[in-house]
């Protein structure tokens, strides 16, 4: 009795054929339908010009109250305007929101004329009204006064006696002003946000600026983030219509993605990357300047604070100041900056990098550091570290020193930290001191320097362009908060003070000198070097960068946002911006990206369906038996 | 990935211990099973909060490396977070946050930890749950077909293949595939988008077109994620059903006459099936514990990817909330699990 | 009438030699499987290469100030695998690197199995209360991600080679605990069991005689899978970049590739041999684990 059978089976695979064959029919048509609907898209008339950056760190916040990562003050650099903006060549304060600032004769007093023609993007004009709310909101206290506060101590009343003018009266003189950075709120949105709403207030949606660009996409901790030009900006419409910004978790996916064109701009990209991608057509790299440095910091004194014991057991050899100084010259500096930073890194000394011409001391010849064990163990002879009988020093009064504790951070850029301490480790042992180096967690070092725990450590700052902020973190005052070296020495406390409230920039410059002389000679930190930082970008897509400091310095990520202003679309790299108008520059999107998906897209699932309906019409058929 | 399992731990994991096979009726084993649940999360949440306190590293001072400077930012800092407030009542607060479904604001965003969550989650939940189900169907079928042919070259070649993916740390051989396949390499063009999710080009994000390119950007990870998950399968697959056919009601079946393929489809493979499903619905749990590693070598915003970040801060609010999601998956899933082989499993029932 | 009789054989001898004999007859039946042959073979090449690294690279050629290569060179007949950013021979890291693999792999299996017996052996046979916690506590351990948890306490403990190691083993203990736990309460329903409860045996002499012998076999085999599992581990956990990073080892080289950019720089050499090594060795102890479970577990041998 099989014919029966056999018909039924055939019956059913001719009828399950048919079905499947619709479906997929039905599938490749929906698909070929979005192509279609697609395509048009990608093909439209007038593109707008995107200057793609890829970046490795996600927007904290786009409330400017709350962020800390370099990445959210982009965002709101962009999106709104500080009253002082900086010099791209010297970071001198150059006008902003401000147009003009002076200041009374004793300093108590700080006028600023504030620009009549800036509105701000829902068309309502930005007043002095705007500043002061913005400033008095931060000077008040509570969350707001978190990150922007330090910028106006001393600071009693903020005022805006007229639409075009702002009044400060201080306590006593302040030299940091005119550095005010923060970007000014429209108060007609923020005075409807409450102390205790501000403290999660998220400022994504229709965001009132008054900056060159505007936020039409993107939420903090997301991967994309995207804005468009503001063509009424006060400063000059920007040359291109849109910024996106792309989030990659590691560097070598977003420099392939450079390479192959899905951005424009590649940010923090390490020397070794910028060698290989060196050649590339059409790619320019540039390993800029950063205003910050690495050192190697020491316990100058770990200290209780009420009693004023010590704690943590330095070493006492390293709490002397003239053993930190002689070690200065166990440091080859140059061997750092090439084999541990691959050239991303230029060998440095003090604590105010070059990049502040005003304010930045070089060491005379006779003192400056050079990598010289032999005169560094004859100054450690001299202080009394002399070598013993079996080639390591003692103190001075004949004890061992013992093992020196070097700590180093397993979460560096480039492993620096933990190459740099292997290596002090070596030079050390070439001039008869013992050391052990041990590798822990930042956050864990963190701790272990509050508790004195340490000899040496390895770390890092970034300097702000008014050097108050670094000259404060060696002070007194700061023990047991950011002071890591616990240096306390009272004269320079005492310029400190000086330097704080003194308004003639030559004076101020002579005292912040001073300052650096007398850290040079304590060496509570050794300054191994001051950072460069690697950029790249599409010279054939993008060409006006504005570096900054300097001619050398970074194109991106600045204090401020020069190279967004004036960067134009163009078709060859090098091409001057008429020459690039002429020649008709083309769009910076990539189209490719969308056909490419789509055929990809369809292609895939074309195939699943294929493949899926002809395993269930395999299955079926071999199963056929079981149901007749 | 789930630390790796062989059969026998499979067969352990889901079978009841026997004094719990015993009882009045099915109800109340579905009753104690629901409890321990509800028991494993309570501990789970208690759990949490001490947990990430033990992290050595101060958030606030993380969070204000670099920029402030007086203390009395940084004690509004301390306020904002609520840390300002003595441990036991951290604790109570965080108890009662919990309950009411409030999970805080996270430090670094400072924005609710639930919208946080919800926005990285289904990226993980697409990558991760799309592998596991395409690996689950084609690693089930690979075993099958290993067993049948047992010793034949098909069976050889699948089972070497599988063992060799099983051996592989996924996230090499998510690297080999970027550098071959979406950088290029040789002959090979650059076929897929080296990281993320989305184009930058895609202007309307709820379009079609943008849907085929999140998926376009999801190929890669996918497919790296499936061949790892298969490899388990397909041997655990192979391993219960030839443990089944070696089972005494198989040869009684073949014994009868009946036709080996009718037998092999009919009993063992329903049977083997058992242990395996029991498998993927436990690795589903873990779903959402999001290949960690996977987010990394491609970019992919997720889950596994903000826990990570989080733990450099540390992010409490954000941890918490994260552990307690991937715990509460695995043992919602580990309860189906049980429930569903104690009803599949005849032997199981009372 | 004399009779010559041999001397009359203690029970242990006799135990002994009964347990030799198993031993035998278990080599013998591994030895007809060439995949675990394969990967004994294999096995014995590298733990040969890890004890001898000292002669086949010196130390200093791992020493990142002592490097004398170029940055990320391609191989050549100085260096047959290359360089690494630091100018070292990736052969000679590769070599030192599996002492590292090799011996975190084996110290967090050791934990593993240590923990894992002694909690499924008292989950199995204590059916009070304690038993029931130790089972919850396996339980909950299971429920909780691994990788998650396993980043918390290594970013706790701090990296060092011992607290990766134990790190990776209070990870993976839950799973052989559920297996012994099964075995044991398999086996304790056994009815020679019920008979020496039933003539007075202890608690610990029923453990110790009768069901730890069972179930040794069991864990032999779960062992070996274990190890798999936990350098598997070690290399996920290098490459997240928290292994001791005073030490070379597989994953730490593959963590190093990834950041310095291997795929833009094209260095294959460097992102390739370590992996490779990691396939090899994993593959190696699961087959003759495999072979393992087959030996122990006769229904999952060939009929003949």
């Amino acid at each position: 009795m099989n014919l029966p059978v056999k018909v039924v089976i055939q019956v059913e695979s001719d009828r399950m054929k048919k079905a499947v064959a619709g479906v997929a029919a039905g599938v490749v048509g929906l698909a070929i339908s979005a192509v279609g609907t697609a395509a048009p898209h990608a093909a439209s008339a007038a593109e707008p010009v995107t200057f793609t950056v890829g970046i490795q760190n996600e927007v904290d916040s786009f409330n400017p109250f709350l962020g800390i990562e370099a990445e959210s003050y982009e965002m709101w650099a962009l999106m709104y305007d500080p009253l002082i903006k900086y010099s791209p060549e010297d970071m001198s304060p150059q006008p902003g929101l401000a147009s003009d600032w002076k200041t009374s004769s004793d300093g108590l007093t700080w006028t600023f004329t504030i620009r009549d023609d800036v509105k701000w993007s829902d068309g309502k004009p930005l007043t002095s009204e705007d500043v002061a709310y913005t400033l008095n909101r931060i000077l008040d206290g509570g969350p707001e006064s978190a990150t922007w506060g330090s910028y106006l101590k001393s600071i009693n009343t903020i005022t805006a006696p007229n639409p075009t003018t702002v009044v400060m009266k201080l306590s006593e003189p302040n030299a940091v002003l005119p550095l005010l950075p923060m970007p000014i709120l429209p108060k007609h949105i923020w005075s409807d946000i409450s102390e205790e709403e501000v403290k999660s207030y998220a400022n994504e949606d229709n965001v009132v600026g008054s900056g060159p660009f505007r936020l039409v996409d993107g939420t903090a901790g997301g991967s994309i983030y995207r804005f468009e030009a503001n063509k009424d900006y006060w400063d000059g419409a920007p040359n291109i219509d849109q910024v996106v910004f792309s989030l990659y978790k590691a560097e070598d996916p977003m420099v392939q993605a450079l390479q192959i064109g899905d951005i424009d701009f590649a940010e923090g990209v390490s020397p070794l990357q910028l060698d290989a991608i060196e050649g590339t057509e059409g790619i320019k790299t540039v390993l800029g300047t950063s205003p910050g440095f690495d050192e190697i910091a020491f316990n100058t004194g770990s200290i209780d604070l009420d009693s004023g014991d010590l704690i943590g057991d330095p070493n006492p050899a390293v709490m002397d100041p003239e053993f930190r100084y002689a070690l200065g010259f166990a440091i080859d500096r140059e061997t750092i900056a090439d084999k541990i930073y691959q050239g991303a890194g230029e060998p440095a000394d003090t604590i105010i990098p070059p990049a502040y011409s005003t304010y930045h001391w070089s060491p005379p010849d006779d003192i400056a550091f050079s990598y010289d064990p032999e005169r560094a163990g004859e100054l450690l002879d001299a202080a009394g570290y002399t070598m013993g009988d079996d080639g390591s020093r003692t103190m001075p009064d004949g004890s061992p020193i013992g093992t020196l504790r070097l700590l180093a951070r397993t979460d560096s850029q480039y492993d620096a930290s933990l190459k740099t301490m292997t290596y002090f480790k070596e030079w050390l042992a070439d001039i008869g001191i013992d050391s052990e180096v041990t590798a822990m967690e930042s956050g864990k070092l963190t701790n272990v320097i509050l508790d004195g725990e340490f000899d040496a450590f390895q770390w890092g700052w970034y300097v702000e362009p008014d050097p108050d902020s670094m000259l404060s973190y060696m002070t007194c005052g700061q023990l047991g908060s950011w002071s890591d070296s616990w240096y306390c020495n009272d004269e320079y406390d005492q310029l400190y003070n000086q330097q704080h409230s003194e308004l003639d920039e030559a004076t101020r410059a002579e005292t912040v000198k001073r300052m650096q002389e007398i850290l040079f000679r304590d060496s509570p930190y050794l300054v191994t070097i001051d950072n460069k930082y690697g950029e790249a970008y599409r010279c054939d897509r993008f060409e006006g960068f504005v570096p900054q400091p300097g001619s050398d310095g970074v194109l991106l990520f600045q204090y401020g946002v020069n190279s967004y202003l004036n960067i134009y679309p163009t078709t060859e790299c090098g091409q001057s911006s008429d020459d690039a108008q002429s020649a008709g520059a083309a769009t910076a999107t990539t189209d490719d990206g969308i056909s490419t998906a789509t055929i990809i897209g369809v292609g895939v699932a074309v195939l699943a369906v294929v493949g899926g309906a002809g395993a269930v019409i395999a299955y079926r058929k071999s199963t056929a038996d079981k149901r007749a | 990935m789930s630390a790796p399992t062989s059969t026998l731990v499979a067969d352990a994991e889901i079978q009841p211990s026997r004094s719990e096979r015993r009882g009045s009726g099915t109800w109340r084993y579905v009753g104690s099973k629901v409890l321990g649940s509800l028991g494993a999360l309570l501990f789970v949440v208690v759990f949490n909060f001490f947990l990430f306190r033990v992290i050595p590293g101060d958030p606030v001072r993380t969070l204000a490396r670099n920029r402030l400077v007086s203390d009395k930012q940084v004690e509004e800092l301390t306020r904002t977070l609520g840390l300002e407030q003595p441990l036991p009542q951290q604790f109570l607060t965080y108890l009662k946050n919990t309950f009411t479904g409030e999970f805080g604001l996270s430090f670094r965003y400072r924005q609710p930890v639930g919208d946080i969550i919800i926005d990285r989650l289904w990226p993980t939940l697409l990558l991760v749950g799309t592998s596991t189900i395409l690996a689950a169907l084609i690693g089930v079928y690979l075993g099958m077909v290993s067993a049948w042919n047992r010793g034949k070259v098909v069976d050889n070649v699948s089972t070497g293949f599988s063992l060799t993916l099983y051996s592989m740390p996924e996230w090499w051989l998510g690297l080999v595939l970027l550098a071959v396949f979406a950088v290029g390499a040789g002959p090979i063009p650059s076929l897929f988008p080296t990281g993320g999710l989305h184009s930058t080009d895609i202007q309307d994000p709820n379009s079609f077109a943008a849907g085929l390119d999140t998926a376009w950007h999801l190929a890669l990870p996918v497919i790296t994620l499936t061949l790892a998950y298969l490899a388990e399968y397909s041997l655990i697959m192979r391993s219960s059903l030839l443990d089944e056919m070696g089972e005494d009601y198989i040869t009684t079946a073949r014994a009868k006459g009946l036709r080996d393929v009718y037998v092999r489809r009919r009993h063992a493979t329903r049977n083997a099936l058992l242990p395996t499903t029991t498998l993927v619905v436990l690795n589903l749990g873990f779903v959402v514990s999001g290949a960690i590693t996977i987010e990394t070598v491609f970019s992919i915003p997720g889950l596994g990817l903000l826990t990570t970040e989080a733990m450099d801060v540390p992010d409490y609010p954000v941890l918490q909330g994260a552990f307690l999601i991937f715990s509460a998956a695995v043992i919602f899933a580990n309860l189906i699990a049980n429930l569903a082989y104690s009803w599949l499993d005849p032997r199981v029932r009372t | 009438m004399t009779t010559t009789s041999k001397p009359a054989l203690t029970a242990r001898q006799v135990a002994w030699r009964r347990r030799r004999q198993s031993a035998g007859r278990t080599w013998a039946e591994f030895r007809r499987h060439r995949s675990g042959l394969v990967g004994l073979g294999v096995l014995v090449v590298f733990g040969l290469a890890a004890i001898c690294a000292p002669l086949l690279a010196s130390h200093e050629s791992i020493e990142v100030t002592k490097a004398t290569g170029g940055v990320l060179e391609a191989p050549s007949w100085d260096y047959p695998l290359g360089t690494d950013a630091d100018g070292r021979s990736v052969l000679a890291l590769l070599i030192w690197g599996s002492r590292v693999s090799l011996m975190v792999g084996l110290l967090a299996t050791a934990i593993s199995m240590l923990l894992g017996t002694l909690v499924g052996l008292a989950s199995g046979h204590y059916h009070n209360f304690f038993g029931k916690a130790l089972f919850r506590i396996t339980e909950w351990f299971l429920v909780v991600p691994w990788l998650p948890l396993a980043i918390v306490l290594s970013t706790v403990l701090g990296p060092s080679l011992l607290t990766v190691a134990f790190v990776i083993g209070i990870v993976s203990w839950p799973a052989t605990a559920l297996l012994i736990r099964a075995q044991t309460l398999s086996i304790e329903s056994r009815p020679y069991l019920e008979r020496a409860r039933a003539l007075g045996a202890g608690d610990w002499r029923q453990m110790r005689r009768h069901v730890l012998p069972n179930v040794m076999p069991m864990v032999f085999a779960n062992t070996t899978l274990t190890v798999a599992g936990a350098i598997l581990t070690e290399t996920t956990l290098a490459f997240l970049g928290l292994s001791d990073p005073l030490y070379v080892s597989w994953g730490s080289m593959l963590d190093e590739a990834f950041n310095v950019g291997a795929i833009t720089t094209g260095a294959w050499w460097f992102m390739l041999p370590p992996g490779i090594c990691v396939i090899v060795v994993v593959l190696a102890f699961t087959l003759i684990g495999q072979a393992l479970e087959e030996v122990y577990n006769p229904r999952l041998r060939e009929r003949a």
